[in-house]
């Protein structure tokens, strides 16, 4: 099943380039079945250990397998994903080949989670690019050029150290294949891990994405189509926290501890100053890709402190701002649909032609500056613990955010919602709109007030690189 | 205390109001949509009478969070502060069923009062600082969404976002209390925390730090100085929010989180010395702003400023149950206050300033003898309500210091005089408006009946020891507090302090009385300029804080495409210096200064905090 859930998509999204007359409707559905694929696979989780695990020699001599299997972490962003794919090619305003981009994008997402092998992880983690590549090249704005050039330069280049990283990871540390339990047994030492760790970093901290290595993302959001499908995507290819949790920690845990210093103030200072930048923001498209900066600070900041609820925050906080995050992006979507227009200035007071509109946005902005009881809260909350315990100065600059993100937020959103405008009567959500709507606070909800559900399975493995780390660090 | 399963549904109760009303509150319409709501705090109340009464209750979820339960407790001290808050709380819904009439908000206003009371009561039941904390911001969310209830308007929506940003700061203290907490002791539940900070084995000075942190949150909720300046602008809201949540609720939960601490707190003398420092200033502030002001509504939250004040004086000097008793008392004779001001207001179509009013003692002989109550019990006149509980506060400050207690007397002298004042310009004289004065309608008259009864009454739960008469609610809060024994004054000196503060009160009122019916001098009117500015806090902030992180926020946005720019430049390095001296020349030199700058501050920044 794990197999069908990884292929399924791509096979539907090369299915509809070639029937683009199957519209929608068979996007819809290819995604329905992926989330419940990935649901079915979350229940039947045992709670401890790769489940679902199987492996086939795809270069034996080599040492690569084609291997996959879901841990807690995995399977928890499965479902992520594949829920915010299907709320994506519900609700955007897109032609047909573009939810097959997005379809054959969330395969490659899918395998990031599932790879059990550091080559397909390799694989997976670069494949991914060209979807989104192609949604950009498509459908992007008039400077999509630029971002596209931006954007691949900061992805190509950075991967380049990674690739050589992974090999000093096998070779110098002397693991008989490319498969994570190889590796995980073999992990480098001294000097080797701190430069190998160093090839994963730069690629890493691109996606994460980490300040200064952020630089990309503004224009790569500026310039994707406005009706949010491809930010969606391209904010569930912020997998920068997953892989350092999954690969580059584990292997190099020597490695990690030599650049934790600079780690935790690049991911502190990172999410005060992309708040404070974010205030600046002349569209929603700006703010939105730097508030994402922000909070994956805060995440970053808590998977670096090391520590069991440092990492079990991060992966919440994670898994939470793929859902709340691209929701915000679709959401803006819906509002450029009826706008035009995705500028902050000048005032809109749309609250009065669309108050159920207007409902959905101020959960979506409340949950994504971490209120307490939505699902932005509980891992912005592990991750303080944790990171307070590693170093009190830093969570104080890091947590600063907290009020600039009430500041960049609700100031935008006044301006679009409140005060009193000579606008024109917009139409308010229609039905299909009200399915999103539901849905999306419906999970807003659940993650807020029921973490439980998730964190059992979260909890674990942050105990494993706490262990690893040697308690607290 | 048993785990009761109908501990939550206290919560739920006004919860499933705000879900229900959200949802179909159009169709429910008026006035059924005000009358489910009260009804659904009336249940709470009642249903947390019935637990307070049975001894308390708890309910746990375990490992809500890893390590961390979602776990609620009803104990006196919660069992008090809950009372309070269905109580008033149901007695200010129902008064806002007459006022709201009409307003075309009126089901969404009933929702969102709703959650504001659903959200007190998680902060007030919470047993672990995270739950407490999701009361905490969705008290802080319902009080956003109820200054801007009328957000067509910008003035509104300014203040509405005002209050929420400026609570944030309080609410990073909380943050940082809870992050310092849990690298302590490894828990966040308050009652396993009492047992640990009981048992010992950590550092002073790092359990000051933690109190700290917990009294920049209460300073940020109970707007205190410095953090008071969004009070007097959340007067935007519709009056019965100004009454429920800035008067008698949510601005008092900053002191509660503070008894609810006083383990932490106990002994310190650096937090007593800090709370009663910011105590006095903001009783002070407020007591003055508010013999500045004309709006009606500001003159009271003015007020309200000035007894926060007096309730965080009396937590520094260790009067944790006096502070809960002032507290309670406050809510009945503030709620009054605002509401009757709320009367007028409704009266007169909307007229918020006091030199459009008085007279209004012949118009509203119901209202009158409302404020009336309100201005004595808030003067402290013996032997209203006001009168026990700040006397209380004043004895304790005696121990603390004579200077303390001076101080404090002057405080409660400016409190008789702003009270009177705002009787007089209200009530008194000639009616100096154009409209038609009505009396307000049934349902809006008997919830202040009640309110008034209590403004009278209630003082006498908390007699102090000299008048042989019991005090019901010292042992009755204490047992939830922890017992903190400290020297009673001698009898002699006891009845001193109370008869020169019952003589004070009187004497003040009269004066204020007789003032402020007159031609204000000279002196007063420049006072006056300077106390309507709130002493220019306001434009203080602006100039100091508030354009300068604004004007940061644009250079660094400009700094954040340098980067860019800078890492082209990098590229262009590898290709050749020649290009990048090019690049130099095409006027994005500003770009690389910007970078430069950032490249400069963080690693100075690195070098300081690794």
């Amino acid at each position: 099943m794990i197999h069908l859930g990884l292929w399924l998509p791509l096979l539907a999204g090369l299915l509809l380039l070639i029937l683009p007359g199957l519209g929608r409707t068979f996007a819809v559905a290819s995604a329905v079945v992926s989330l419940v694929i990935s649901c079915v696979l979350f229940a039947g989780y045992g709670g401890q250990g790769v489940a679902y695990a199987s492996q086939i020699p795809f270069l034996p001599e080599a040492g690569v397998y084609y291997a996959l299997g879901l841990d807690g972490a995995g399977l928890f962003l499965w479902v992520a994903v594949n829920l915010v794919v299907l709320l994506g090619v519900w609700i955007a305003d897109v032609p047909v080949r573009f939810l097959a981009y997005a379809l054959m994008m969330q395969t490659g997402l899918l395998g990031i989670f599932a790879a059990q092998d550091l080559i397909f992880f390799y694989f997976f983690f670069e494949a991914t690019l060209i979807p989104a590549l192609l949604m950009l090249w498509f459908y992007g704005g008039p400077e999509r050029l630029r971002a596209i050039y931006i954007f691949a330069l900061f992805t190509l280049v950075g991967s380049l150290p990674m690739l050589a990283a992974i090999f000093a990871v096998r070779f110098l540390g002397g693991a008989d294949s490319f498969l994570y339990t190889d590796l995980a047994a073999n992990p480098l030492t001294g000097q080797t891990a701190a430069l190998a760790f160093l090839g994963f970093l730069v690629a890493l901290a691109v996606k994460t994405p980490l300040f200064p290595l952020h630089a990309w993302l503004p224009s790569f959001h500026q310039q994707n189509h406005p009706s949010g499908l491809a930010d969606a995507m391209g904010t569930l290819y912020k997998v920068g926290i997953f892989a350092f949790f999954k690969w580059a920690i584990p292997l190099m845990p020597e490695g990690f501890r030599e650049w934790q210093g600079l780690l935790l103030f690049l991911a502190a200072f990172g999410a005060i100053y992309a708040a404070w930048v974010a205030f600046s923001a002349p569209d929603w498209k700006t703010l939105l890709a730097y508030a994402g900066v922000s909070h994956m600070g805060i995440g970053a900041l808590g998977l670096f402190s090391g520590n069991t609820e440092g990492t079990v925050g991060a992966l919440y906080l994670l898994g939470a701002s793929m859902i709340y995050g691209s929701a915000m992006f679709l959401f803006v979507g819906l509002v450029y649909g009826r706008t035009g227009s995705l500028e902050i200035n000048p005032v809109r007071g749309l609250a009065k032609h669309t108050p159920a509109l207007y409902v959905l946005g101020m959960f979506l902005l409340m949950a994504m500056i971490g209120l307490p009881g939505l699902s932005g809260f509980p891992g912005e909350l592990m991750a303080l613990l944790g990171a307070y315990k590693v170093s009190p100065w830093l969570t104080f600059v890091a947590f600063l955010a907290v009020i600039a993100a009430a500041a960049y937020a609700l100031t935008a959103f006044q301006k679009l919602f409140q005060e009193s405008a000579q606008a024109q009567a917009v139409p308010d959500l229609n039905a299909r709109e009200w399915g999103f709507a539901a849905v999306t606070v419906a999970v807003l909800l659940l993650m807020g007030l029921y973490p439980k559900l998730f964190t059992v399975y979260l909890e674990p493995l942050g105990k494993a690189i706490a262990a690893l780390l040697g308690g607290a660090s | 205390m048993l785990e009761n399963l109908l501990l939550p549904l206290v919560i739920g109760l006004p919860l499933l109001g705000f879900a229900v009303l959200g949802l179909f509150g159009r169709r429910i319409g008026e006035p059924a949509a005000g009358w489910l709501a009260s009804l659904l705090v009336l249940g709470s109340f009642c249903l947390g009478l019935v637990l307070l009464l049975q001894g308390g209750a708890r309910w746990t979820l375990a490992e809500w969070l890893p390590g961390i339960p979602f776990s609620l407790n009803l104990d006196n001290l919660s069992g008090v502060m809950l009372m309070v808050v269905t109580g008033v709380g149901f007695l200010i819904h129902v008064w806002a069923i007459g006022y709201m009439h009409g307003d075309p908000g009126y089901s969404r206003f009933f929702s969102y009062f709703n959650l504001f009371i659903a959200a007190m009561l998680v902060l007030i039941l919470g047993d672990s600082l995270p739950v407490v904390f999701i009361g905490w911001e969705g008290v802080g969310l319902a009080s956003y969404l109820l200054i801007g209830f009328w957000y067509h308007e910008r003035v509104n929506a300014d203040s509405a976002r005002k209050a929420f940003i400026v609570n944030r700061i309080g609410d990073l203290g909380f943050l940082l209390a809870m992050g310092l907490l849990w690298s302590m002791f490894g828990t966040l539940s308050i009652s396993e925390l009492v047992d640990k900070v009981e048992a010992g084995g950590y550092s002073f000075t790092t359990l000051t730090l933690a109190g700290f942190f917990l009294l920049i949150g209460a300073i940020g909720k109970s707007a205190q100085v410095p953090l008071m300046v969004w009070l007097p602008d959340a007067m935007a809201g519709p009056t019965p929010v100004s009454a429920l949540i800035h008067a008698a609720t949510m601005v008092t939960a900053g002191v509660y989180l503070l008894v609810r601490h006083a383990f932490i707190l106990h002994g310190d003398g650096f937090l007593a010395g800090l709370i009663v420092a910011i105590g006095l200033l903001t009783a002070y502030y407020g007591a003055l702003c508010s013999l500045g002001q004309w709006d009606i509504k500001r003159i009271v939250a003015y007020t309200t400023l000035s007894q926060l004040g007096f309730m965080f004086v009396a937590v520094g000097v260790g009067a944790y149950w006096v502070a809960i008793f002032h507290i309670v008392t406050h809510a009945f004779f503030k709620a009054l206050m605002f509401m009757t001001s709320g009367s007028v207001i409704h009266a007169l179509g909307g007229e918020q300033d006091v030199r459009q009013m008085g007279g209004m003692r012949k118009y509203l002989p119901a209202t009158h003898l409302h404020g009336l109550v309100a201005t004595f019990a808030s003067g402290g006149l013996v032997p209203l309500a006001g009168f026990w509980s700040k006397d209380a506060i004043l004895a304790y400050a005696f121990e603390f210091g004579p200077w303390l207690w001076v101080l404090m007397l002057g405080a409660s002298v400016l409190a008789a005089l702003y009270s009177i004042r705002w009787y007089v310009l209200v009530f008194w004289g000639e009616y100096r408006g154009k409209a038609h004065p009505h009396e307000s309608p049934a349902v809006m008259l008997w919830p202040n009946h009640i309110l008034m009864g209590g403004a009278l009454g209630v003082g006498f739960i908390g007699l102090p020891y000299v008048i042989d008469y019991k005090n019901f609610i010292e042992p009755y809060l204490t047992k939830a507090i922890g017992d903190f024994p400290h020297e009673k004054l001698p009898v002699l000196t006891e009845w001193v302090l109370i008869a020169i503060s019952a003589v004070v009160a009187v004497a003040a009122l009269w004066w204020g009385f007789r003032f402020f019916q007159q031609k204000m001098p000279a002196w007063y009117e420049r006072f006056q300029a300077a106390a309507l500015q709130g002493f220019y806090a306001d434009a203080l902030y602006n100039t100091l804080l508030v354009n300068p992180a604004k004007g940061l926020a644009e250079l660094l946005f400009g700094g954040d495409k340098g980067l860019l720019s800078g890492f082209a430049g990098l590229g262009s390095l590898m290709g050749g210096l020649g290009s990048l001296l090019a690049r130099l020349e095409t006027g994005a030199l500003r770009f690389y200064l910007a970078g430069l700058l950032l490249a400069l501050v963080l690693l100075l920044g690195w070098g300081v905090l690794r």
